[in-house]
């Protein structure tokens, strides 16, 4: 493994800098151009955004401005389930608002397959993917935009690092009674497969025991990160890890936990909707978010890049020495709805 | 011969006041907004989803399981609880003002306006940061000072929810109580002062009674305000575990979309509306409440002696917990890396306001749409409702009445009930607005009608006909009239009407959730989707950017209009 030191860290910084600068300046692959001028003439894209933090999906709309002038990027960003939801009462009302999907819970693309919602279309950029992403639908109707690791997270003035629960089961102990935060299944689409997971390893009953502890429960899974911060909780459950790399890098006291019997990692997709009012800039989007475009913008912020020539973001460990619990999208499919009515009963909310 | 029957139509055209065809057009816009958007939701309650057909099943869907029966409980006890609330903090201020000898008035009169005018959602996030139950400062500073484990408020309680939507709305009790003291003349205290009773007594045995109305009123108000209430309880009751209708409601717009369950579901907040307004009518119906007579009594200010201070005290307690408290932690935190980190230089930054000005996609325009969006809706409110006015208070045309019943309508119509009828009638075809700039406008013009209508029936009474009259006899029509006489007379008072309808306008959040795209999201709801992630500092720097922008409206209101403007009543 290769140990990066603080001279290296700034190194990659400027490489990431000069990259994302060459980017925007640099030529454009032929299939790109050909699609970028027709995208000019619809002259922009609505992206419904829940991967990424509202930091990153703007800085990631903002890229994309910049590479492809002439061609808007609505980022419209909100938690998975809502812009799902926003999606749902698009479509009840016939009305084509949104080009690109994106959401954390990768059950919705399986939906919007088979009532078929989706419009086919294989960018190039996929297949420059990292190998275990570049194939997310056989049949080319959603592609991998994103990887996110969610894991265990603790407030160091707070909790010690030897009191820190070390596995998704520690938190269930008594001794974490109204210390614990954590997002909502039915805003954030990774809190549901978080959820999900938990369910598979240890039944519905780790939820009923985890009620117990009275956490305190936000809307999306980067929430409960702030309410690290502001110390009104000590350990954040099931928080992504760009988020609490980007709050240490502003100087909050934080420290990721990778737990024991794994991370959970979301690999989402992202797909065009068939009725998309601009099919040709969506096409672009999704090259873009395939290509060397979106890691770059996305890494600065402490997300995992989805390409191995954009190197991962600093500070977290590299993905091949972590373990990783990671759904399919299939089994999200039924799988979150479940979990979100179960939880509603468990907690209330 | 067909040349006939056409001069004879076309002179009967010519008979037609052009105030029938008017009063059509008026009907026609009315029904469009008010009647329509309802009857369409009480059908689709009693539509299956898919097929059209008849059923029940929604409502059995709807009333089917415990924890959407919690929901219903919940917000009724919240409404009570939080009517409650207010009517303790704003009765006494409202007799001080009005009646009393206690100092500071201007500045307790600045903090009720200021508390109305601030956003609810924007006050619930100021109390989490003062009364999260570790990270609060007001607990934090409890803690050090006493030395205390448990903390003194805890916001995500349902009392602390109560309380945290009270103190945005007591306002409400207080312009409602004040205005009807105001008429009261001192004769009766004096009577009763005869009689032998003292200050205290002489107040609870016969001025609070005789402004009972008022008080009830605002009670029925504020409790109808808070059962329909969408982003405090989602903010606040998320976290404290209190589901409630509104948050219920939006759990039905999740996929599949079931606008007929929430239809149903809709139904029981109309009803309860209606009831209260009835038991209103009774509980008023059966005693005299007359205050001002023909007879112009004198009204003097009660000599309070120390207690004034007391008073005084009360209404500062009141403006630091409203107002002053909530606005200076969002102003901490708009300007901070991270605002647990509290007051200090290293921790001070331009950041958030950057962002939002100039690296957010969304904010800067939705800035402008909640602007036009409530200018558009304001203007065309009032200008419905001061035809309507007019038609009602000159008694033009028979069944008058029936077009202010329906201008006053939506008074009793919760905001996110009127957005779900909005949706279920316009938002598909054959009109296809999802989306649009339009169907916000319509919402908020239709949600905000009875604030105008109020507005424009008082400014029309006060004019007198004697001066129409002479217009029409030098031979102009009556619109020529309306024209040249009648709204130049009202032109300040109308301009007072339109400032506060932009004003809730521009913070209303419940009848925008629904029917917003992605270009026309307004403030409320950018607000309400940065609040998810719970960045406190960026939420707060666009809170202060809404705030600035609401200000500079008020404060054009006070210069052209007068310093009450905003909480007249007449």
């Amino acid at each position: 493994m290769m140990m990066i030191d603080r001279r290296g860290m700034l190194a990659l910084g400027a490489w990431a800098a000069a990259t994302s600068k060459a980017f925007a300046q640099g030529p454009m692959p032929e299939h790109e151009r050909v699609l970028y001028e027709a995208a000019r003439r619809e002259g922009e894209i609505t992206w419904y955004s829940g991967q990424y933090s509202a930091e990153a999906s703007e800085a990631a709309g903002r890229a994309f401005n910049e590479r492809y002038p002439g061609v808007r990027c609505n980022v419209v960003r909100s938690t998975s389930q809502v812009a799902f939801q926003r999606l749902s009462q698009d479509l009840r009302a016939g009305v084509a608002q949104c080009d690109v999907l994106s959401s954390t819970n990768g059950g919705h693309y399986v939906q919007l397959k088979r009532q078929n919602r989706l419009m086919q279309f294989r960018p190039k950029n996929a297949d420059g993917l990292l190998p275990a992403l570049r194939v997310a639908d056989p049949d080319n109707f959603y592609q991998s935009s994103f990887l996110g690791i969610y894991l265990l997270a603790h407030n160091t003035r707070l909790v010690s690092e030897a009191d820190a629960p070390k596995s998704w089961k520690d938190i269930l102990d008594s001794k974490w009674k109204d210390k614990l935060a954590v997002g909502h299944p039915g805003f954030s689409g990774a809190i549901g497969l978080w959820a999900m997971e938990m369910r598979r390893l240890y039944g519905w009953d780790y939820f009923k025991q985890l009620e117990r502890n009275k956490p305190q429960i936000g809307r999306s899974s980067i929430d409960p990160v702030t309410t690290m911060n502001a110390g009104e909780r000590g350990v954040g459950v099931a928080v992504p890890s760009a988020s609490t790399l980007f709050s240490m890098s502003r100087g909050n006291p934080l420290k990721l936990i990778y737990p024991e019997e794994g991370v959970l990692a979301a690999l989402s997709p992202s797909a065009i909707i068939r009725n998309a009012p601009h099919p040709n800039a969506a096409k672009l989007f999704m090259e873009f978010q395939t290509g060397v475009g979106l890691s770059t913008a996305i890494r600065l912020l402490f997300n995992e890049s989805i390409r191995p020539d954009v190197a991962p973001p600093e500070g977290s460990r590299p993905l091949d020495q972590v373990k990783m619990l990671a759904p399919s999208i299939e089994d999200a499919e039924k799988g979150v709805p479940e979990v979100r009515d179960a939880w509603r009963e468990t907690f209330g909310v | 011969m067909a040349a006939a029957p056409r001069a004879g139509f076309g002179a009967r055209l010519r008979m037609l006041e052009p105030v029938t065809l008017l009063w059509l057009v008026l009907v026609a816009g009315l029904i469009f907004l008010v009647a329509a958007p309802l009857l369409k939701m009480l059908l689709i309650s009693f539509e299956e989803q898919d097929t059209g057909d008849f059923t029940l099943m929604n409502y059995a869907t709807a009333y089917g399981r415990q924890r959407y029966l919690d929901a219903l409980r919940n917000s009724l006890l919240l409404g009570l609880l939080t009517a409650a609330i207010s009517t303790i903090i704003a009765v006494p201020m409202a007799w001080a003002v009005s009646r009393t000898d206690m100092p500071g008035k201007g500045f307790t009169w600045a903090m009720v306006l200021a508390a109305f005018v601030m956003p609810p959602y924007l006050g619930a996030i100021g109390w989490i940061l003062l009364a999260g139950p570790n990270s609060g400062w007001i607990n934090q500073v409890w803690r050090a000072v006493t030395g205390a484990q448990d903390p003194l408020m805890n916001v995500y309680t349902f009392g602390g929810l109560a309380f945290v939507i009270a103190l945005h709305s007591f306002p409400l009790v207080f312009i409602f109580v004040k205005s009807a003291l105001d008429l009261i003349s001192s004769e009766m205290e004096d009577a009763a002062n005869i009689m032998g009773a003292g200050t205290w007594t002489t107040m609870r045995k016969v001025t609070l009674p005789l402004v009972w109305p008022s008080i009830l009123g605002g009670f029925i108000l504020i409790f109808l305000e808070t059962i329909a209430l969408f982003g405090t309880p989602a903010i606040i009751g998320i976290p404290a575990r209190i589901n409630v209708v509104t948050t219920q409601l939006w759990q039905f717009f999740e996929d599949p979309v079931r606008v007929e369950v929430a239809a149903a579901y809709s139904i029981p907040l109309l009803l309860i509306t209606v009831a209260l307004i009835g038991v209103q009518k009774l509980m008023l119906s059966r005693k005299g409440f007359v205050s001002q007579t023909g007879k112009g009594g004198e009204r003097r200010q009660i000599k309070l002696g120390p207690w004034r201070w007391v008073l005084f005290a009360w209404c500062f307690g009141v403006a630091l917990l409203a107002v002053l408290k909530p606005l200076l932690v969002l102003l901490q935190a708009s300007f901070a890396k991270a605002w647990g980190r509290g007051f200090s230089l290293d921790n001070l930054t331009l950041r958030n306001y950057r962002m939002l000005l100039f690296e957010h996609d969304m904010a800067l325009q939705s800035v402008w749409n909640t602007i036009w969006f409530s200018a558009a809706s304001a203007g065309l409110a009032l200008i419905l409702a001061l035809l309507v006015a007019y038609i009602v208070v000159r008694r033009l045309i028979r069944f008058a009445d029936g077009l202010a019943f329906l201008a006053m309508a939506p008074f009793v119509i919760p905001g996110i009930v009127m957005a779900i009828g909005f949706y279920a009638a316009y938002a598909g075809p054959p009109l296809m607005l999802y989306g649009s700039a339009l169907l916000i406008i319509l919402a908020f013009t239709a949600r905000f009608l009875p604030i105008a209508y109020a507005n424009a029936q008082a400014s029309i009474r006060a004019v007198h006909p004697e001066m129409e009259e002479a217009a029409r006899i030098l031979g102009s029509g009556r619109l020529q009239t309306i024209r040249r006489i009648t709204a130049p007379l009202l032109k300040t008072s109308l301009l007072g009407g339109w400032l506060i309808v932009f004003i809730v306008a521009s913070r209303e959040l419940s009848a925008a959730i629904f029917l917003v795209g992605p270009r026309t999201r307004t403030m409320s709801v950018l607000l309400y989707d940065l609040s998810e992630q719970g960045n406190f500092e960026l939420v707060s720097a666009f809170g202060g950017i809404l705030l600035v922008i609401t200000m500079v409206f008020v404060g054009i209101g006070m210069k052209l209009v007068g310093r009450d403007f905003m909480l007249r009543r007449d």
